[in-house]
């Protein structure tokens, strides 16, 4: 979990500096993928859409948590509705969405992509809130007045350990709903770069002008994928 | 009681929705027509899936579920199986078109599918292992027997998106973006007719969420 987070320092990074005059070079040894239609490096470009992905996915993540947590203690009374709202996957109401409105901001997203993923986060969660609900250790919190500030500071980091675990399958939610949409082109505009973007603008060309820069963005897709798989419980789509 | 009713209500509001969509068309056209021509294609992937998933789940069992292998082949993104054919696929044979849909799609969704069932089977040790092979194979196919069903509703919406990825990134139209089609031509009726699908599957696939509550 840790490592990801570290990347939300990432969607802080400034953008490459643009060199059109420089633009389409081959791969050399001071650019190992050569640079890409704008004059950025494009290995450069690789690590820091990457990057930004990876914090994007991690920062949606946590609000996707925060309100999971919310809903698993507070939302018993709506389980009903929030079936309802899980069964619709989180990117089937998203690219209609985009489409309609003409593509998403990246603010936007992040908030939209954050309530939506909550719904499925929320029943594992209330199940291991709901065995401490039960316990006597709860029971003793109340029958012997503890505050509600005094309990949240005795259980919160228990909470968290709880929301951690499911950390890496919000993310991968996150990061494959993002990376979708960019890809498709209904995403945060060109001022977001991403993974998405990147395979937005090489994959079209991959069979017949096959770039570095767009098999460096498969193969760190796949990575990506591969590094929760071992952590992450069902794909969030 | 209670949350089916909070559930219908919530997919009564996603139908009035729908039926007021707001935004209109700069120049009104007609609704596009229902892609009857991808009825075949997707009726062919869901038979597919309907029966390779189940069976592999039986032949392997609850074990599958946790088998690295499996996982590893879950894990990419539906993009990703989408890219990886447009970019091994010969320039010289066109577009990938409905077989590349089909070989993308079953790509994507056939080994999360076999893991997701693996995962419903109730564990074998100590039974029915103990009483033979014969009663192991009995009860996987009773309890995929009765999960079957309900499976299939649960995921369907997932392979809806999944089409509409794979629909989008290769350029085939069909039941996936139809949906969308209808969003952005503002199409009232027929987009209330999808949500109405949607809810039906939800309400079918009610019992699992309940069981699975419990």
């Amino acid at each position: 979990m840790k490592w990801r987070l570290a990347f939300l320092l990432a969607l802080a990074l400034p953008d490459l500096p643009l060199d059109p005059f420089r633009g389409g070079l081959a791969a050399s040894f001071w650019h190992p993928l050569g640079v890409d239609d704008l004059g950025r490096d494009a290995l450069l470009r690789l690590l820091l859409a990457g990057a930004r992905s990876v914090g994007f996915a991690s920062a949606c993540a946590l609000l996707a948590l925060g309100l999971a947590l919310f809903l698993a203690w507070h939302g018993r009374r709506w389980r009903g509705a929030l079936s309802a709202l899980r069964s619709l996957p989180p990117v089937l109401f998203l690219l209609p969405l985009a489409a309609a409105a003409g593509g998403i901001g990246a603010t936007a997203l992040l908030l939209l992509l954050g309530l939506l993923l909550a719904p499925h986060l929320e029943p594992p969660l209330r199940v291991k809130l709901d065995a401490f609900r039960q316990s006597p250790a709860w029971a003793a919190e109340r029958t012997l007045g503890a505050t509600p500030a005094s309990t949240l500071r005795r259980w919160a980091p228990w909470g968290l350990a709880q929301a951690a675990v499911l950390f890496p399958s919000a993310w991968l939610g996150a990061l494959w709903g993002e990376a979708t949409l960019s890809t498709l082109g209904l995403g945060p505009g060109p001022d977001h770069d991403s993974l998405g973007r990147l395979l937005l603008e090489h994959l079209p060309r991959l069979a017949t002008d096959p770039s570095p820069l767009g098999w460096g963005a498969l193969i760190l897709v796949l990575a990506l994928a591969w590094s929760a798989s071992g952590s992450a419980s069902p794909k969030c789509e | 009681m209670r949350p089916m009713v909070q559930g219908a209500a919530i997919w009564l509001v996603a139908l009035v929705l729908a039926w007021s969509l707001p935004g209109a068309l700069w120049r009104p056209i007609p609704p596009p027509p229902f892609p009857t021509h991808a009825l075949l294609p997707a009726g062919l992937a869901v038979s597919i899936l309907a029966l390779a998933a189940p069976l592999l789940a039986w032949l392997g069992g609850p074990r599958l579920a946790s088998r690295r292998s499996l996982a590893l082949l879950e894990a990419p993104p539906d993009l990703l199986w989408a890219g990886a054919l447009l970019a091994c696929w010969p320039a010289s044979w066109g577009p990938p078109g409905q077989v590349g849909w089909l070989v993308a799609f079953l790509a994507a969704a056939l080994p999360g599918e076999v893991r997701w069932l693996s995962a419903a089977l109730p564990g074998e040790m100590p039974f029915p292992v103990a009483w033979g092979p014969e009663v192991v194979r009995r009860a996987r196919r009773l309890a995929l027997a009765r999960l079957t069903t309900r499976w299939l509703a649960a995921r369907l919406p997932i392979w809806l998106t999944a089409s509409l990825v794979l629909e989008r990134l290769l350029g085939v139209p069909g039941l996936g973006m139809d949906w969308m089609d209808r969003v952005v031509g503002r199409d009232r009726v027929g987009l209330a007719a999808w949500v109405a699908a949607l809810a039906l599957l939800w309400l079918l696939s009610r019992p699992l969420d309940a069981e699975a509550v419990s």
